[in-house]
């Protein structure tokens, strides 16, 4: 199946982790162009690394979810410009709720969440903006096609089962993917949809090494015994931003072999 | 083209209304019909269009009641309270919103046009 979409460019949150580096180089495949977004130097070291074989094919961008004005100035430097939305960032913070320190839950959720309904903010916005210039060309020019914009939400299958320690987290992922819900329910009759993922096991990045320390049993408890590949959510994400998958909005996906919806 | 012609245009391609339903004294909500999601596109076609940040508190008063409620707790002028608050408004225009408040949302047409102005 050949994937469509109406619109090319695509900021990835988080871009520097193994996936956001992978989906940017399918993307670029597929004839889209991704914003990489990274939080340090080394990190935008990593992307330019992995991606110098196509130079000049996608664009990054600094962005600290602790640091407002670097929003700021994400937008400002693309322009506004943007059709997709696929968010990969999440800080870490393991522990337990009765024993967390206060300042640090505190700082996690303005981070993890405020800041994110911000970004939320910002992007609708831009593709708002970029929907009504379309409108407006189409009114005159009596042509352009539909305009759609899509942003998808990498959440995790630890959001609705989360181990131990892993209550802010999992909080965090929850009241994200309420954000992007109902920023589709609020946007779609713009044009402008959601669609929340949550996979389980993955094997990249963090959930490589944990799939490692644990062998197989980490995997027992998915019915079809195997992690998610890198290829297999790249390939689901493109499809959600594809027009064959404009149906769907404002809606929660598990990828995850069944892992969280049995005993 | 004024202002006031270019917020027209935006106004009738928004609401998908004809431009001369649309007057400087016409309500936004109470008589042309616009809701939430239309105020949200009119902001960030107001940004696009004049090249301005636009406050949506600010330009659709959505704090006014907000601030009465402040300006009656803090036993201040409500007026000269609201005129701090909304520096695009004139003091006339302040005081036809206090009157006209219990008759629902009272943005006007001509608010949009002097909040564009005055930024």
């Amino acid at each position: 199946m050949k994937l469509t979409f109406s619109g090319n460019r695509a900021l990835i949150l988080g871009g520097t982790c193994e996936l956001g580096v992978f989906l940017a180089k399918e993307m670029i495949k597929a004839g889209l162009f991704p914003i990489l977004t990274y939080r340090n130097e080394n990190g935008c070291k990593n992307i330019l690394k992995q991606l110098q074989s196509v130079k000049g094919k996608y664009d990054t961008f600094y962005l600290d979810f602790t640091d407002r004005l670097s929003l700021k100035s994400l937008f400002s430097g693309i322009h506004d410009d943007l059709d997709f939305l696929v968010d990969f960032a999440q800080g870490d913070f393991e522990d337990l709720v009765a024993s967390a320190n206060c300042d640090a839950v505190y700082r996690y959720f303005e981070e993890n969440i405020s800041f994110r309904a911000e970004v939320l903010k910002m992007a609708a916005r831009a593709m708002l903006k970029k929907k009504l210039k379309k409108q407006l060309k189409k009114k005159y020019e009596k042509k352009a096609g539909e305009s759609r914009a899509r942003l998808v939400f990498i959440s995790s299958a630890a959001a609705i089962r989360p181990n131990p320690g892993q209550g802010f987290y999992a909080a965090a992922k929850l009241a994200s993917e309420a954000l992007y819900k109902n920023l589709g329910i609020e946007m779609g009759s713009r044009g402008i949809t959601t669609v929340t993922l949550r996979p389980g096991y993955i094997d990249a990045g963090r959930g490589k090494k944990y799939l490692q320390i644990k062998k197989d049993g980490a995997l027992c408890a998915v019915p079809i015994k195997k992690a998610v590949t890198c290829k297999e959510l790249t390939e689901t994400i493109l499809f959600f931003l594809s027009d064959s998958a404009k149906s769907f909005n404002a809606v929660e996906i598990s990828m995850d072999g069944r892992l969280t919806s049995g005993k | 083209m004024s202002i006031f012609e270019k917020i027209r245009d935006i106004i009738a391609d928004l609401l998908d209304i004809e431009e001369d339903e649309i007057t400087l004294e016409s309500y936004l909500i109470r008589d042309l019909g616009a809701e939430s999601i239309d105020l949200l596109e009119l902001a960030v076609a107001l940004n696009s269009t004049f090249n301005i940040e636009i406050n949506d508190d600010e330009i659709f008063l959505k704090t006014l009641r907000l601030y009465l409620t402040e300006a009656k707790e803090k036993k201040e002028d409500t007026s000269s309270y609201l005129a701090v608050r909304f520096p695009f408004l004139e003091k006339k225009r302040i005081e036809e919103i206090m009157e006209d408040l219990e008759k629902g949302p009272v943005i006007k047409v001509k608010d949009i046009v002097r909040y564009v102005a005055f930024r």
